[in-house]
């Protein structure tokens, strides 16, 4: 067995003298409990590994005792080789956290199918969709070679969530059941049971979420930080260098798996953060310790390691256009296609289209928590969402916009939705003006001649401010193409530019008429998907902000809906969360979905859009077509990064017809 | 004088003019007869020996004149869409065909998404000619802020054909059309602006230069603070404050204000020390003393003295407003849609895939470079020519 550090150069001969053979062939149990032999396995001479760690034992002892083996050709893919650094820009140093979000290695995760597998869990059984049995792998070990047991789940769950300086406010949301905690119990080392007395669906897809509520931590690394397990003096001390108020902030700081800013965190994920230099280049370095291997043995991810380099979003179409990314699709938008195409050869990658995975691209979201009361009484009536939609030309938008690409739709899920129905996404959605007048006309908004702009019943014009940020990048063209078909209905459309937190305050404090975003981030949802932005249940919904809020705060702030659809919709919403069967979930999914159909709560402009993605020559089983999707999908995560790889050098060229 | 001999006082002799003495002769008629004329004229006079200066003058002119009528001009509406021709590149004007004349026309152009590269290609298909109309009814603009209305063009696409003299942008506006409307706001923005900043500066530093004392330290020191603040976040802050449901004439407005607002200090202090200078002469002390008002004193006797010097730091001033707006709608915070100006047009040329395959976009800096040019010329020249003491 060979195996060498930079650092330790001078133990390389004594260990070469020992070296064995290459691990011999093991057996394992599976998820599914076969018992199958594992494939010789590969060592990756790296230098690169991180090498804070000392010397690494060798591959064998790194993995679990029952890692879990990918075969790519599975998925279509193929078996690739270690090595290269996989180069991508963010538009801020914080986005480091896409790391995690790429790299998606989770308790359970989504297959490209969007079916949910077992992953960092060997397995987990559900008993009456309210008891939860996670069986961890055994051997399984951190980024720095500490093993991965239920300890880590109990630490979390007893002296973090259940904390009363680390969580103030009790355990999370997503861990209570009409307001309970469930029981939790730890028989063994590698089991953890979490039991609740009545189901719990959003569970298991909370834990599959591309920014997942990780419910263990690193025990033996953040008791260091706990009052519990270190002498509090030195902590406060320690906090107080660190200028914090005490040691309950100076857990927290440390102690942030989702946004990946601490180096010295322990991770599961593929790649973790090496420390970094500058703040403007980051570097996620291959995890010695990852669990999944590939069926001829070789440890992945493929890749060794991730560069994240920090650039404005208006700079990256430009650079990877020029080459300088090796797999990059954030802050590429479509119109950036015509240059990356005419690029290619010089730039040495491929542009490819894939499909945006939110249930519209561009929607509208009048606000029917608005400030102004005139106003919120002509938002709420459905027939002015009604005329606002009918009055857009979606073809036309479609045609200059996409390239005839997407689909002139309303918001709702895409065609490859088990949930789809033309019906959810047609109704209101063809250009019509006379129908649209004729609605605005029974609604009594009077205009003085037959060309010109409609006034609201307290008399003064109506003037629609519609506002939108980054996202989606065509607002602003969209919202042009719009002010003239609007116009001829009387309603004269002004739009303003906002920052993108801005905006979000705008709309949550009801100072924003009409928000544009894009539409909801599920598309293809399923039955079991949680129907949360359908019900009024989060304030992060821009057409009913304090609803949501009054949702989330449990009737503390914000305000409880009002609106028979509103009420509705939130009790369709709580009899999900009750129902106990696929059937009867997708029936109240239906349900919901026609009131959003009827209501037009969200108004779509279009859905499908083609999402730009640039693939270096050399990078290896990215898919050709995809679904670049937030959650569920994680963007890329869902197609394993981890098997992405870079060809060697010699065969980048013949291979390049490949898939 | 020579002829000094000492002791006797010289005797001079008396100078008797040789030539014939007619009563009627006009005495004004003398050698020098460019001399004698109104100060305007000999420094049109200069003006105008100054080559550069004086085309640039006519040119401004002329653009000036044509500024309400844009419209005629323009063959298409500033933010009509030609849908059937998106990105379209600088279109082709033909006038020979076979070898012979046979005046300006255009031939059918047909957009094909292309798919393989992500652009809209144009074929031409020269078997279908169309010649341009002109004199022809096309879009309705207005005139002089909508005093009158109107439809026709001095030319107009003919029909099933387009006339896309400088290309379309990715929504199918005419950018030749724009960069004509555009025209309307730029260069009027120049001209308002100055005219704000040049009553406040005028005014302001009038009153410090002549009455001086606790007056004179007001103005200055608000000069100084107003100096000191950072122009350019100065700017963006007071153009974001501009709500959104103002109308676009109200915007412009605002944004005229802005400018001349931030614009007067350094018109106020030139104005104020030629007054310091001024008012100390002896004919100042005259009008007073024969009991001139101060106002009359300021217009009668200290303005005419140093408008030149006023007109021409006007002359050079404008660009700077022209900049100004320009730069404030090319970052998205001066004029916006609806409005068309130079500076909205390079805004919306600011990407990727502009600069690099529409560069048509990027046509509107020409009219924008022209102008400002035009103006530093007129106002060297202007300068030059009302400086009594120049060379030429």
């Amino acid at each position: 067995m060979r195996f060498w550090n930079r650092l330790h150069s001078a133990a390389l001969l004594a260990l070469l003298a020992v070296s064995a053979p290459i691990a011999e062939a093991r057996e394992f149990i599976d998820e599914k409990g076969r018992l199958l032999k594992l494939p010789p396995l590969i060592e990756h001479t790296l230098a690169a590994y991180d090498t804070h760690a000392g010397a690494l034992p060798p591959i064998a002892e790194r993995l679990p005792l029952a890692p879990r083996v990918v075969d790519p050709t599975k998925s279509g893919r193929q078996f690739g080789v270690h090595g290269g650094s996989w180069r991508m820009f963010i538009e801020k140093a914080k986005r480091v956290r896409l790391g995690v979000v790429y790299g998606y290695a989770r308790l359970i995760c989504y297959d490209a199918d969007y079916a949910l597998r077992p992953d960092l869990l060997l397995s987990f059984d559900v008993f009456e969709g309210r008891k939860f049995v996670f069986k961890l792998r055994p051997g399984h070990k951190w980024s720095d070679g500490a093993p991965f047991t239920s300890e880590d789940f109990r630490y979390w769950w007893e002296d973090v969530a259940n904390h009363p300086k680390l969580s103030p406010g009790g355990p999370p949301r997503f861990m209570l059941v009409n307001g309970e905690p469930p029981r939790v119990t730890f028989p063994d080392s590698t089991t953890v049971i979490y039991e609740w007395s009545s189901p719990n669906p959003y569970f298991l897809k909370k834990l599959a979420a591309a920014a997942p509520p990780f419910i263990y931590r690193p025990a033996h690394y953040m008791k260091k930080f706990h009052a519990k397990y270190t002498d509090v003096k030195k902590l406060e001390a320690k906090a107080k260098k660190a200028g914090l108020r005490g040691w309950a902030a100076l857990h927290n700081d440390s102690d942030n798996m989702y946004k990946n800013d601490n180096p010295d965190l322990p991770t599961l994920q593929p790649w973790r953060l090496a420390k970094d230099l500058s703040g403007r280049r980051f570097i996620l370095i291959r995890n010695a310790f990852f669990h999944r291997i590939d069926a001829r043995g070789r440890q992945l991810p493929y890749i060794d390691r991730l560069e994240m380099i920090v650039a404005s979003s208006s700079l990256t179409a430009a650079k990877s256009a020029s080459g300088e990314a090796d797999l990059q699709a954030r802050n590429i938008t479509f119109p950036d296609m015509a240059v990356l195409k005419s690029e290619e050869k010089r730039g040495g990658f491929e542009a490819r289209l894939w499909r945006k995975g939110d249930a519209s691209q561009m929607a509208l979201y009048p606000n029917l928590n608005y400030a102004d009361p005139v106003w919120r009484k002509v938002l709420r009536d459905a027939r002015f969402r009604r005329a606002l939609s009918m009055a857009i030309d979606r073809r036309l938008i479609n045609r200059v916009l996409y390239f005839d690409l997407a689909k002139p739709v309303g918001n709702g899920p895409l065609p490859e939705s088990p949930l789809y129905d033309p019906g959810f996404v047609k109704p209101w959605t063809q250009f019509d003006l006379k129908a649209a007048n004729a609605l605005l006309d029974e609604m009594g908004l009077k205009r003085k001649s037959a060309r010109g702009y409609r006034f609201l019943p307290d008399g003064r014009p109506l003037e629609v401010i519609v506002e939108y940020a980054s996202d989606p990048a065509e607002a602003a063209d969209a919202l042009e193409l719009m002010v003239e078909t609007w116009r001829e209905i009387g309603v004269r459309l002004l739009t303003r530019p906002r920052d993108r937190d801005s905006l979000r305050k705008g709309v949550e404090s009801g100072s924003v008429m009409i928000a544009v975003w894009t539409g909801w981030s599920n598309g293809l949802p399923t039955p079991s998907d949680p129907p949360l932005d359908l019900a009024p249940m989060q304030q992060s919904s821009f057409q009913w902000p304090k609803w949501g809020q009054f949702f989330e705060t449990k009737g503390k702030s914000g305000e409880a809906p009002d609106t028979p659809e509103g009420r509705k919709l939130m009790a369709l919403g709580a009899a999900w969360a009750k129902a106990t069967t696929d059937d009867a979930r997708a029936a109240i999914w239906r349900k919901m979905l026609a009131i959003h159909a009827e209501q037009l709560f969200v108004i779509g402009v279009a859905s499908g859009a083609p999402q730009p993605v640039v693939v270096s020559k050399a990078m290896r089983n990215v898919p050709k077509s995809g679904v670049w999707a937030w959650d569920p999908g994680a963007r890329f995560g869902v197609y394993r990064p981890d098997l992405f790889f870079f060809a060697p050098s010699k065969s980048a060229d013949k291979k390049s017809g490949e898939k | 004088m020579t002829g000094i001999e000492a002791g006797a006082p010289p005797k001079r002799p008396r100078f008797v003019d040789s030539a014939p003495y007619h009563p009627d002769d006009d005495p004004t008629d003398g050698a020098r007869p460019e001399l004698d004329a109104p100060a305007w004229r000999l420094a049109l006079r200069r003006l105008m020996r100054h080559r550069l200066a004086a085309a640039s003058g006519v040119f401004l002119l002329t653009l000036y004149l044509m500024l309400p009528f844009m419209g005629f001009f323009a063959p298409y509406g500033p933010n009509e869409k030609d849908i059937e021709h998106l990105q379209m590149p600088p279109q082709s004007i033909y006038w020979f065909d076979e070898g012979g004349f046979v005046g300006p026309y255009v031939v059918k152009t047909d957009a094909k998404a292309d798919l393989a590269t992500m652009r809209w290609t144009y074929h031409e298909d020269h078997s279908v000619k169309l010649p341009i109309k002109f004199f022809c009814e096309g879009a309705e603009y207005r005139i002089l802020g909508g005093l009158f209305t109107s439809k026709l063009h001095l030319f107009c696409a003919p029909e099933g054909g387009s006339v896309h003299l400088l290309g379309t942008d990715k929504v199918g506006k005419d950018v030749f059309s724009r960069i004509l409307y555009g025209a309307q706001l730029s260069m009027i923005v120049g001209l308002l602006g100055i005219f704000i900043s040049f009553a406040i500066g005028v005014t302001l530093g009038g009153l410090a230069g002549y009455f001086g004392g606790l007056l004179d330290a007001a103005v200055m020191r608000l000069i100084e603070v107003l100096r000191s603040l950072p122009e350019l976040p100065l700017y963006l802050a007071l153009a974001a404050a501009v709500p959104p449901n103002w109308s676009s004439l109200s915007v412009f407005l605002m944004i005229t204000v802005i400018l001349g607002v931030l614009d007067w200090p350094g018109v106020a202090r030139a104005v104020r020390s030629k007054f310091l200078a001024l008012r100390e002469e002896d004919f100042v002390s005259a009008a007073e003393l024969m009991g001139a008002s101060p106002g009359r004193v300021v217009r009668r006797h200290l303005l005419p003295n140093f408008a030149s010097h006023l007109v021409a730091s006007a002359a050079l001033s404008i660009p700077a407003m022209i900049l100004g707006e320009t730069a404030l709608s090319f970052l998205g915070l001066g004029l916006r849609y609806p409005d068309v100006s130079w500076g909205v047009m390079l805004n919306d040329a600011l990407s990727l895939s502009a600069i690099t395959l529409q560069p048509w976009l990027l046509t509107a800096v020409a009219p924008v470079v022209l102008v400002v040019l035009a103006f530093n010329f007129l106002g060297d020249g202007l300068r030059d020519a009302l400086d009594p003491y120049s060379e030429r």
